[in-house]
């Protein structure tokens, strides 16, 4: 299942002070800005890196559904943020016109600086991938916003949470493509890095790191393939069999009422998925020539999403979990050919009803 | 790759009413003008805004007339929510609305020619039809029998009232209307609109269906087509979603893996077989 040959020349090994110089020389010998998750407050949110002090390197996640807690460790896997927040802002200012419309300008979209995605997971990577697809170029804020990312960095987890099923579909915990520079913490302080792209190993070679030994990228190798078994036994049947048995049962209105009974609707799953993407506008007026037309994240698990005035097309809570678990898994591969879902487990862990979607999909396909 | 400007894919054009028709218990068409082109085909729909208040999906219902460095379009908007009771409320002839468009997949009339075509509409549901009749009566030797079905709930809510005579003295079109409650002095059907499908005289495999209503109505219409021997392919339905941006990125008109705005709202039956049925989807 891992493509990466055992040449140990590819790998090259530091400790996470070497991050530190790493950070350093994007931002110094580069010039670039330095996008990624950032331990600030006691909390792992999204933001500017500036030093080693910013990274995540002395705190762990632990989760278990509708559970997260922050604690002493170096397995920093997730936050409730995503790249999604730098990419697809939850409120998107997009758009002042005049009340004659012979005026128009658009705020707050023009990334000129070359930013660095820095320390993003495997699961991030490919839901950049999945919004790449669906979004591109046809929003211009995020348009914007992705050509600004000059090179990304990604870390790799080596011991994946109890929520995390990027194995099963097949977005991590390792990176084989579209990146720069992937690391991985072989324990709290040697951290192993490979290239991914020409500009990532000229990067790297200014790190003067040692090439790895063979022992290093056996362990290295070793873990990863444990970490994606790990995340890899998941579903009852194989994803061609969850498609075609989800959408085979999408009639059943009592399966999908027994499925989303203890849904509450209140869309933390859509705002914490790094993949979900709906935007609802709101337009107001803002002084005395002002109308703003601004966009904000909305969710299918929320009321209005497919309220139309004078009717709905989704008022059903189930229709609307139903849309969730069927858009990631059957509809995604039929809009962008690939799955919707990165199996970060971020609906599972911030969900306050503590609902597991691999349960849910299980339920759906089994009987 | 270019990055498409914001300011052209998100920007209103100015629209100054022209003309406002009163069509039924709060329902009116307004008439707008807009400077330069504005490309939009039947089937097609504008988001009409009123500055500040909101934006809404509405189909054309004309065909768009250009005079000289203008264009003048027609929206017929009937007061349901905030927006639309806004602008059927407050729109005068003067006024200034703003359009952002054309969006979505019109009608398919250009492959249909030479052969026969059924409307079938429901209520408000004719308003992206009436361009298609207005695009048979100037192209009328390109087609071949046309029926229009068309239904209400009661003759009062009637769309084009004024119109119908002159569509039935089109050569070849068949005008049956009907009106789902009884009403003194009402001559035609009653009942349902897709009743009157059993009335069309035509051969299916030369025949396409265009219809345009409450999705419990097309339903039935298109059991009704089905039946009558109408291929998969040949009918094709109008659908309404919770529409915001109009290109496809905000993701909340979606039905199926369809997204309504961009790849429809005109769709074929075979295309949306999977999801018609299903409550919700």
């Amino acid at each position: 299942m891992i493509n990466v040959s055992i040449r140990t020349d590819l790998y090259y090994v530091g400790n996470i002070y070497d991050l530190d110089k790493l950070i350093r020389i994007l931002r110094e010998t580069y010039g670039r800005r330095l996008q990624g998750y950032k331990y600030y407050g006691g909390k792992v949110t999204w933001g500017e890196i500036n030093g080693i002090s910013d990274l995540p390197l002395s705190v762990e996640d632990y989760v278990e559904p509708g559970l997260y807690r922050l604690r002493e460790g170096y397995r920093f896997r997730h936050s409730s943020v995503s790249p999604k927040l730098f990419l697809l802002p939850s409120k998107q200012i997009y758009i002042v016109e005049s009340n004659d419309f012979s005026q128009a300008k658009v705020l707050d979209y023009n990334v000129s600086i070359q930013y660095v995605l820095f320390g993003i997971k495997p699961c991030d990577l490919n839901a950049i991938n999945v919004l790449d697809r669906m979004i591109g170029e046809k929003n211009p804020v995020y348009a914007h916003r992705r050509r600004s990312i000059s090179a990304i960095i990604v870390e790799e987890c080596l011991e994946p949470n109890n929520n995390c099923f990027c194995g099963v579909m097949n977005s991590g915990p390792f990176v084989e493509k579209d990146f720069d520079i992937a690391y991985a913490r072989l324990d709290d302080k040697r951290v192993i890095f490979k290239y991914g792209s020409s500009f990532g190993r000229d990067v790297l070679s200014k790190l003067e790191l040692r090439i790895a030994g063979e022992k290093e990228v056996y362990e290295y190798l070793e873990k990863t393939k444990l970490a994606r078994e790990r995340t890899s036994a998941v579903f009852k049947k194989s994803m061609k069999e969850i498609q075609e048995s989800l959408m085979n049962k999408a009639r059943d209105k009592e399966l999908w009422l027994k499925i989303s009974e203890n849904c509450v609707g209140c869309g933390n799953c859509n705002f914490v998925c790094p993949t979900c993407f709906c935007l609802e506008f709101d337009y107001s007026i803002n002084g005395e020539d002002q109308g703003v037309k601004i966009a904000n994240w909305t969710g299918c698990l929320l009321y209005s999403y497919g309220q139309v005035a004078g009717g709905h097309f989704r008022p059903e809570l189930y229709t609307r979990y139903r849309h969730f678990i069927l858009h990631k898994f059957v509809f995604y591969p039929r809009q962008i050919e690939r799955l919707g879902c990165v199996g970060c487990g971020r609906c599972i862990t911030w969900c306050p009803m503590s609902i597991d979607l691999r349960e849910c999909v299980n339920n759906a396909i089994s009987g | 790759m270019q990055v498409v400007n914001l300011i052209e894919v998100l920007k209103s054009k100015k629209a100054i009413v022209v003309r406002t028709i009163d069509e039924a218990p709060g329902v009116k068409t307004f008439a707008l003008k807009l400077s330069g082109e504005y490309d939009i085909k039947p089937g097609q729909f504008s988001m009409l805004y009123y500055w500040g208040i909101g934006e809404a999906p509405i189909s054309l219902a004309n065909l768009p007339l250009k005079t000289g460095s203008s264009t003048i379009i027609e929206h017929t908007v009937r007061s349901t929510g905030v927006v639309t009771n806004t602008i059927v409320e407050n729109a005068r002839i003067g006024s200034v609305l703003g359009v952002r468009g054309p969006y979505g997949k019109g009608w398919p009339l250009e492959k249909h020619e030479n052969m026969n075509i059924v409307i079938v509409a429901g209520g408000i549901g004719l308003a992206p039809l009436r361009p298609v009749i207005k695009y048979i009566e100037k192209n009328r030797e390109k087609y071949k029998d046309v029926y229009l079905l068309y239904g209400a709930r009661t003759p009062a809510d009637m769309l084009y009232k004024y119109e119908h005579e002159s569509y039935s003295r089109m050569p070849g079109v068949k005008v049956l209307l009907s009106s789902d409650v009884r009403v003194e002095g009402w001559s035609h059907h009653v009942g349902f609109v897709t009743d009157l499908v059993k009335y069309v005289d035509v051969r299916t495999e030369e025949t396409v269906a265009y219809v345009c209503g409450p999705e419990v109505m097309m339903r039935v219409a298109v059991k009704k087509l089905l039946d009558k021997g109408f291929r998969k392919d040949n009918i094709f339905l109008s659908l309404e979603r919770r529409m915001r941006c109009g290109v496809g990125i905000c993701g909340t008109c979606q039905f199926g893996h369809y997204f309504v705005c961009r790849d429809g709202p005109v769709f074929s039956y075979s295309e949306i077989e999977d999801y018609l049925w299903i409550e919700g989807v």
